[in-house]
């Protein structure tokens, strides 16, 4: 028998399972091998103490019926059963809904639902003209020119052309 | 139909039977019957006082963490699962609670042999000299050793002192332990393994201790038989 046996040996014992001639062949081999002696003392004392935490306890009458008052009590606060399924049933629908949110998301990527980044830079650059425009306030900018405000440029266009008329004939 | 399977027939009825019943307490339990609640306690009572039994001593104690144990299981039950296995749903809850109770327990350093209590110490002591235990156990020895064993529990972590404490005391399967755990089979048995070695550990050093006391003892006993002649 070897020390590696002596382990496996000692795991049936422990277990109850060793057949009554491997027990002698392990006795022997433990008087025999110091180190194998000292194992096998280290691990039947560990069954033994673990052995001692076993116990079994019946609970006294007075168990049930602090429970019951417990259980009066918190049976108030507890949520109406139906909330609680629809809860759970919420609970699971949320990681379904962000999935789906998901997959939409990569369907209008992958279908080039957005801009490129040239488009972007214009779509930019137009925001930054309406942004100045309105920000300076100038007149007839944001809006078509009125009616009177197009005679009056007529006019003024006609006047300096009179004006000027006769000075280029000279 | 042979006469092995005929034998086997009124207790597969009988469970049958058990299943149904349990079955209806918990769907009356999940309509807020506390009744019905309190049967399902008294059908599963001796394994959660069993499994919180192996970590407490004191009758009180075990009954409040108990306490604890149920009234969590009132309140989860209406998120219970009908069909699915009740007992290791309670087990779970039993577990979780003694772990939580564990992890509010300060953990010991190592200890050595000048720690233990002199009744501690007697009872190792008896053991190193004899090498096994009589078969009996008298009762002083039955408290010592269990004083021990929760002493050198202490100095291992909450999951693998819970590990091997539903292995060996409880006889927890791996799987179950990992179940209770929420941990993977291979994780259940590397907690138990280290458990295991650290308590044998533990152990080796004390019995080496004391074996060394004992020997500085014979040779200061000789010394002063020496001076004496």
């Amino acid at each position: 028998m070897t020390c590696r046996d002596t382990e496996n040996l000692l795991e049936l014992e422990r277990k109850g399972e060793i057949p009554p001639g491997e027990q002698q062949a392990l006795t022997r081999h433990l008087a025999a091998c110091r180190r194998c002696g000292e194992t096998a003392k280290v691990a039947r004392l560990s069954s033994v103490l673990l052995g001692t935490l076993r116990q079994e306890i019946v609970p006294e009458t007075s168990f049930y019926a602090r429970l019951r008052e417990r259980l009066a009590a918190a049976g108030s606060d507890q949520p109406d059963s139906t909330l609680l399924h629809a809860w759970s049933f919420a609970r699971r629908l949320v990681p379904a809904l962000a999935l789906g949110v998901l997959v939409m998301a990569g369907v209008t990527i992958s279908l080039g639902g957005l801009s490129t980044p040239r488009q972007l830079q214009a779509t930019q650059s137009r925001q930054m003209d309406a942004f100045s425009l309105e920000e300076v306030n100038l007149p007839g900018a944001a809006e078509l020119p009125s009616q009177d405000q197009m005679l009056a440029f007529v006019l003024m266009q006609r006047e300096g052309s009179d004006v000027q008329g006769p000075r280029l004939r000279e | 139909m042979n006469d092995k399977e005929k034998g086997l027939e009124p207790a597969r009825e009988q469970r049958d039977e058990a299943a149904q019943e349990e079955a209806r307490l918990i769907r009356q339990a999940q309509d807020g019957n506390q009744r019905a609640f309190e049967a399902l306690v008294r059908l599963h009572e001796r394994l959660v006082f069993g499994i919180i039994g192996s970590f407490l001593r004191r009758r009180q104690d075990v009954e409040d963490l108990a306490q604890e144990v149920f009234l969590k299981a009132y309140l989860a039950i209406g998120r219970f699962r009908p069909g699915a296995p009740f007992a290791p749903w309670l087990h779970r809850i039993a577990v979780n609670t003694s772990y939580d109770h564990l992890r509010g327990i300060r953990r010991r350093p190592e200890i050595g042999i000048a720690d233990l209590a002199e009744s501690e110490a007697d009872f190792l002591d008896r053991y190193v000299e004899k090498g096994y235990l009589s078969g009996g156990g008298e009762a002083d020895d039955r408290l010592a050793a269990r004083d021990l064993a929760e002493r050198i529990l202490a100095t291992l972590r909450p999951k693998d002192r819970l590990a091997i404490t539903l292995r060996e005391v409880n006889g927890f399967e791996i799987a179950e332990i990992a179940r209770s755990l929420g941990c993977s089979r291979a994780a259940a048995k590397v907690r138990l393994f280290r458990a295991r070695r650290a308590m044998q550990a533990a152990l080796r050093r004390l019995i080496r201790q004391d074996e060394q006391e004992k020997g500085m003892g014979d040779r200061a006993a000789r010394g002063g038989r020496d001076d004496l002649s």
